[in-house]
């Protein structure tokens, strides 16, 4: 109305329109009835249109949910939850709880020594030169100290100091502590995850829901990993001891389903206490099965054997040359179990034979071989869940002379992780299927394998393994009842560029039970030292294999695997079967 | 007859309003609960997850096996001790046939089943 009367004051005329509207509402010589009925008509529609307001608020109110009514009371902080992390049984690998966490609004802070006096008196470990800097920055928002104790809080309160205050954060603790902590990783204080699966979860989702400001409450689903702790101690128990007892460098041990490419556990020692990453920054902390790459040395042989069996030129009964070194160029390619004559297929496993395993290797030829190991995953980097990987050092230029070498595991260096995947092709007949730390089923392995052997290069290689165990260098991982069978490894680490005599790197790989194989150990130990129980031998016999049998006794029953005892020798239990069966 | 309805209107008016009132109030009594409760559920969740990750660090096979090396007499199950079931015998034939009544319970002549111990011999 009050534009209308303002534009009366105006000298000059308005439109017509308004001035009929006008005179309808304020003329002198317009009738008192007409007037009034005008009047009331524009308080009706005034009405009308508050009232219409009011109701399209309260449609609008009633259809959309407003989600500021939604907050909680209490001080929810950032929203950072994150899903708890299980192991295949269920147990609890890592899980948020609430932390309350000690913040200032520095505006409002009467005296900052004073506060800064009584807070170091009640929280010994707050750094109180930077609690002053913090306290005097006349900021709204600062941190004083992130996941006190429920008890340190009420001590706080009690202080009486104004302007402090909580907020409840979710904190990531792992009950486990060392045990997964290559696998888990960890999460900064910000609870992002920072490695490991915790990144992997960051990776796929998580981490954009946090950014939505989505993840408060602790609804998520728990990831289930197919890691399986009881497994995951024992193996870690077993490598600390041999850790001790060989005064190795490093340790590392990895058991993986071959049926599903499942890691049912994995420890690489030293390890580190994810409650304290800090001590992940320790670079002989690496987790050596992904992120290192070694020189597998006669674990490689396997792949050789395999891939010469494969092709079809060599079979079992087939015999090589080992009556003296193998001379290449200006280098001699020695046995480290020389037996100096004639050796067929089997006795070049069992013996460890280099002059065997690179003979055969030239007989395949160069570019099969390349072909071979590429086709087995060895040449690219392998990706599972872990955000860490390494890229395996591939010989740029690969001649005769690098084929002799890598036949016997010299001059590639892979991941162990990814060996392990190329054995448990080996073993389960031919299916190459890339190892996960998250649950698989054996229809999703079905479908993710290749073939990349035949079924029956597989029983061959399963024979030749379990015939290590009975009369080879794995003597001492047959743990009677479980049918074992493993190749052994021992490579010269590489110092200044040469091969040392003293440093080496010893590896078992192990199947269980050799005639149907369900599970893959490894177990590597970096610079064993000889000891008198060792007779002064530094080889893989004496440190790593010894350690797998240990490992087998304790963990087969975990895994369900039912001890069988006097069952025939393997070529009579493998390669009969494998022959009837076809 | 205008007033009869003018006061009518007036009367429903004054209920309408009292209705109303009494409607908000519940729904804000209602809605304050739903808050409560949802603290609660939100309190006792932490606390469960808490009791949880406590349990888990009790539970850890690692301290267990630290307690069980200082406190316990076991030893790790040898291969040995492990048999599948159907190697289990059968059960052995009973040779000695159950007695129905306990011989020196009937020469007491007392109610056998006055003390545990009794009851429990003639059960076997």
């Amino acid at each position: 109305m009050r534009p209308s009367t303002s534009r009366a004051l105006v000298p000059v005329p308005p439109p017509p329109r308004r001035r009929l509207l006008h005179r309808l509402l304020y003329g002198r010589n317009i009738d008192r009835g007409a007037k009034a009925r005008a009047r009331v008509g524009l308080a009706i529609i005034a009405f009308a249109a508050v009232y219409a307001v009011i109701g399209a608020r309260l449609v609008a109110l009633a259809v959309m949910h407003d989600p500021h009514t939604r907050r909680g009371i209490g001080q929810e902080a950032v929203a950072t939850a994150r899903p708890d992390i299980l192991d295949r049984n269920g147990e609890i690998l890592a899980t948020d709880v609430k932390a309350p966490s000690l913040f200032a609004d520095a505006r409002k802070i009467v005296d900052v020594d004073e506060a800064v006096e009584l807070l170091s008196a009640t929280l010994p470990d707050i750094d109180s030169g930077e609690a002053r800097e913090r306290l005097a920055s006349r900021r709204g928002f600062v941190w004083l100290k992130r996941e006190i104790t429920a008890k340190q809080q009420s001590e706080v309160h009690r202080l009486g100091i104004p302007s402090l205050g909580f907020l409840d954060e979710n904190k990531r603790v792992y009950p486990n502590g060392r045990e997964v902590s290559h696998v888990i990783g960890h999460v900064n204080i910000d609870n992002q995850g920072i490695a490991g699966v915790e990144r992997w979860l960051d990776t796929h989702g998580l981490a954009a829901l946090h950014m939505a400001g989505l993840a408060t409450d602790r609804l998520q689903k728990p990831v289930e990993l197919a890691l399986d702790l009881r497994v995951q101690h024992a193996l870690r128990d077993e490598l600390l001891q041999a850790l001790e007892k060989y005064k190795a460098k490093a340790t590392a041990g990895v058991v993986t389903d071959v049926r599903t490419g499942e890691i049912v556990a994995m420890v690489s020692a030293p390890d580190y206490n994810p409650n304290n990453p800090r001590e992940a920054l320790d670079p002989t902390r690496i987790n050596r099965l992904t992120t290192g790459v070694y020189e597998m040395g006669s674990t490689f042989k396997a792949l050789t054997l395999a891939m010469a069996l494969d092709s079809g030129k060599v079979n079992l009964n087939s015999t090589f040359d080992a009556r003296m070194p193998l001379r290449f160029g200006k280098f001699d390619i020695h046995d480290f179990h020389a037996q100096n004559r004639v050796l067929n297929v089997p006795e070049i496993f069992t013996y460890s034979s280099n002059i065997g395993a690179a003979r055969m290797a030239l007989a395949v030829g160069v570019e099969q071989h390349k072909a071979f190991l590429r086709k087995m995953g060895q040449l690219t980097r392998l990706r599972t869940e872990l955000p860490e990987s390494a890229e395996p050092l591939v010989p740029k230029r690969w001649g005769e002379l690098n084929t002799i070498t890598i036949a016997f595991g010299h001059g590639l260096s892979v991941a162990p992780l990814q060996s392990v995947m190329a054995v448990g092709a080996l073993a389960n007949g031919g299916r190459l299927i890339p190892p996960t730390f998250l649950k698989r089923s054996e229809e999703e392995a079905r479908a993710l394998g290749i073939q990349v052997i035949k079924p029956e290069t597989s029983d061959k290689m399963r024979y030749l393994m379990r015939l290590n165990a009975e009369k080879g260098t794995a003597t001492k991982a047959d743990v009677k009842g479980y049918y074992v069978g493993g190749k052994t490894g021992t490579s010269d680490k590489i110092v200044g560029g040469r091969y040392s005599k003293t440093k080496v790197l010893t590896s078992f790989m192990a199947i269980m039970p050799a005639d149907k194989p369900r599970y893959l150990l490894l177990i590597m130990l970096d610079e064993p030292q000889a000891t008198p129980e060792t007779h002064g031998f530094t080889t893989s016999g004496w440190n790593a294999v010894p350690t797998a049998g240990k490992v087998i006794a304790r963990i087969a029953p975990l895994l369900g695997l039912e001890p069988r005892f006097d069952l025939p020798p393997a070529d009579k239990l493998i390669l009969a079967a494998a022959k009837d069966g076809r | 007859m205008l007033r009869l309805i003018h006061l009518l209107v007036v009367a429903a008016l004054v209920f309408a309003a009292a209705d109303v009132y009494k409607i908000k109030f519940n729904s804000t009594l209602q809605a304050e609960k739903v808050a409560k409760l949802r603290a609660e559920v939100r309190r006792e969740r932490d606390a469960i997850a808490a009791l949880r990750a406590t349990w888990s660090e009790l539970d850890n096979p690692e301290r267990l096996q630290g307690l069980a090396k200082r406190h316990l007499p076991l030893k790790p199950v040898d291969i040995s001790q492990y048999d599948a079931l159907d190697h289990l015998p059968d059960r052995p034939p009973q040779v000695v046939p159950p007695i129905e009544t306990d011989p020196i319970a009937s020469l007491l002549g007392r109610d056998v089943d006055a003390t545990g111990s009794l009851a429990q011999a003639r059960g076997r």
